[in-house]
């Protein structure tokens, strides 16, 4: 049996398959279907400082071999996270890793604060690039308010620290940069692509928000490129996200330079895919002859 | 908050694929496990395998369960008007296919209020949930596990459709046991105008139940408030994921301190009529 176990700076995991925030509610959805002591982590969905009642709907819509989203961060807010879900979180047999969004750099360093004063956490991922949120500043668009919020982040909470960045810059080599400076333990590669889809004959956004982010198979080219560039340039783990739906994607992943992954979209319309992933690493790594995750990661011959 | 979550996901066999009026057909699903737990106004989630596009999973309504010999549940049955991309390629299976499905979804219909007399209330391809909600309140038979038990005596089936060729399954409510009353838009199959009118000129109902176009759902809330009589409606929304994790099919909802937006996948399909915060 290869082993499966890989470490991101301070964190560890059983495996490298996590499921992405936003994809998989606060997991008791899926308790009927997914044995949660198979997967590497839960991402829950993301939280804010205050509640919010998300955008109004149609919040997705389907594209060829992907979907849009703009659902807006509708959450009951930090304080109701803490009472109601971490409780039952914490009691899974598996790595929890909380997901935050603030308003600004002030609301993430004070969310952040409580989180690491909670108990049974594994790690904070900071969504620095929700792009539906309307208003709000896309944090990791530029490298030095990453750097600010991910060293202020880091300067009150003790957890181990993920970046999630976003795909819609012009270079994400020194936003990746600047979040390993900082003191990131691992960036997230990547957030949504910002689309929109148009109803041609009524002359109107599909989208209730306009504008949305585009996930699934469709972004896997998209994503493997950024997760290959940013291990190539800066010394951080990453953990690979973008239309991962099987075993392959997961592998090229790997080898492109990933040490995890998260499933995101796939688990909408296939909500067993991340356990049945789980059970096909193992094969998928002898058919390298590799006798574990680690070896593989970063392996591309270009 | 939600239900717990004990949904199964399957790859199921289509037994048969047949047209039931026009643009309108019955696919029928071998799934074992889905076909003994589900309930009258639960829904499952039906995707097309293989492929990336079209991507995600449709929700459907329950028609009915299919029995084998010996009275156990083996297959489900839904209706569908073919209305985009995954209908018009649902259409296109035959026996042996598959589908990969998963469910049972949703939080089906609440008991009714009242022994005697309820009515259902059906729009466009709405009257789908109804046959099995007809055979549970009949007490034909039992869902998820339950024994059959008889809940009222009279079930009344209100179903308009935009014109005549649209109508799809009248015989097998009637077979059930329903009085149906039918109504269509253009005047050629039964009562000229909305069903709601029609319904408006009929004696009260213990309870009612709606589903349908949005408009129509408004004007059934609005006859059940002015008349005093208990509303449940089966919302549809665009779901990604019918099990509560994608945040898309919401809807709002009147809360303590306004309106908040619920998940329609797990807190409903089927909602209180006055619980529900209609925008004008």
């Amino acid at each position: 049996m290869p082993d499966l176990s890989v470490t991101l700076g301070r964190l560890s995991f059983k495996n490298p398959i996590l499921v992405a925030s936003g994809t998989f509610g606060y997991a008791r959805e899926m308790a009927g279907v997914v044995d949660f002591a198979k997967l590497g982590g839960i991402i829950p969905k993301t939280v804010t400082r205050q509640p919010r009642i998300g955008n109004p709907p149609p919040r997705t819509v389907e594209t060829p071999s992907g979907m849009l989203n703009a659902i807006g961060l509708d959450n009951d807010g930090i304080d109701h996270f803490l009472a109601h879900h971490v409780p039952y979180l914490r009691a899974l047999p598996t790595a929890i890793i909380a997901n935050i969004a603030g308003k600004t750099e002030a609301e993430f360093i004070e969310m952040a604060a409580m989180m690491g004063l909670a108990e049974g956490l594994e790690g904070l991922e900071l969504n620095l690039s929700c792009p539906n949120v309307s208003g709000g500043v896309d944090f990791a668009t530029d490298p030095e308010v990453t750097r600010r919020v991910v060293a202020g982040v880091r300067s009150v909470c003790p957890l181990p620290l993920i970046a999630k960045l976003t795909p819609n810059v012009t270079n994400i080599v020194p936003i990746a940069q600047a979040a390993a400076d900082a003191g990131a333990d691992a960036v997230s590669l990547i957030n949504t692509f910002v689309g929109m889809a148009i109803d041609w004959k009524r002359r109107r956004p599909i989208l209730g928000n306009v504008t949305g982010g585009l996930s699934g198979p469709a972004i896997k080219p998209l994503a493997l490129r950024l997760v290959w560039q940013v291990a190539r340039n800066v010394r951080i783990p990453i953990i690979g996200i973008g239309g991962i739906s099987n075993i392959d994607d997961v592998m090229e992943f790997l080898i492109a330079g990933a040490s995890a992954v998260q499933i995101g979209t796939a688990n909408f319309f296939d909500p067993t895919v991340s356990t049945r992933i789980v059970d096909q690493l193992p094969s998928a790594l002898e058919t390298l002859k590799s006798g574990s995750v680690v070896e593989v990661v970063g392996t591309l011959s270009a | 908050m939600s239900p717990p979550a004990s949904f199964r996901q399957v790859t199921a066999q289509v037994l048969a694929n047949i047209t039931l009026a026009r643009d309108t057909f019955l696919i029928r699903l071998k799934a074992l496990e889905i076909a003994a737990a589900i309930r009258p106004g639960q829904f499952v989630m039906i995707r097309l395998p293989g492929r990336t596009d079209p991507l995600l999973g449709r929700p459907f309504a329950l028609y009915d369960t299919v029995l084998d010999e010996r009275n156990q549940p083996f297959a489900i049955d839904v209706v569908y008007l073919v209305v985009g991309k995954v209908t018009g390629l649902l259409a296109q299976l035959r026996e042996n296919d598959t589908t990969e499905i998963w469910g049972p979804l949703g939080n089906g219909f609440p008991e009714p209020l009242g022994r005697e007399h309820v009515a259902l209330v059906a729009g466009g391809i709405g009257q789908t949930p109804f046959l099995a909600h007809i055979r549970e309140l009949l007490g034909q038979r039992g869902y998820g596990g339950d024994k059959a038990r008889r809940r009222v005596e009279r079930v009344s089936l209100y179903y308009g459709v935009r014109t005549a060729d649209l109508a799809a399954g009248v015989d097998d409510f009637q077979n059930a046991g329903a009085t149906v009353h039918l109504a269509s838009n253009d005047g050629s199959l039964g009562f000229h105008g909305f069903v709601t009118d029609l319904l408006d000129r009929h004696a009260n109902p213990e309870h009612l139940y709606g589903c349908g176009p949005e408009p129509m759902l408004h004007a059934l809330a609005q006859l059940a408030h002015r008349k005093g009589i208990p509303c449940h409606l089966s919302l549809e929304t665009p779901m990604a994921c019918g099990v509560g994790i994608c945040f898309s099919c919401v809807t709002p909802v009147k809360t303590s301190d306004g309106w908040d937006y619920r998940r329609v996948c797990v807190d409903g399909p089927i909602f209180d009529a006055q619980a529900l915060h209609w925008r004008e």
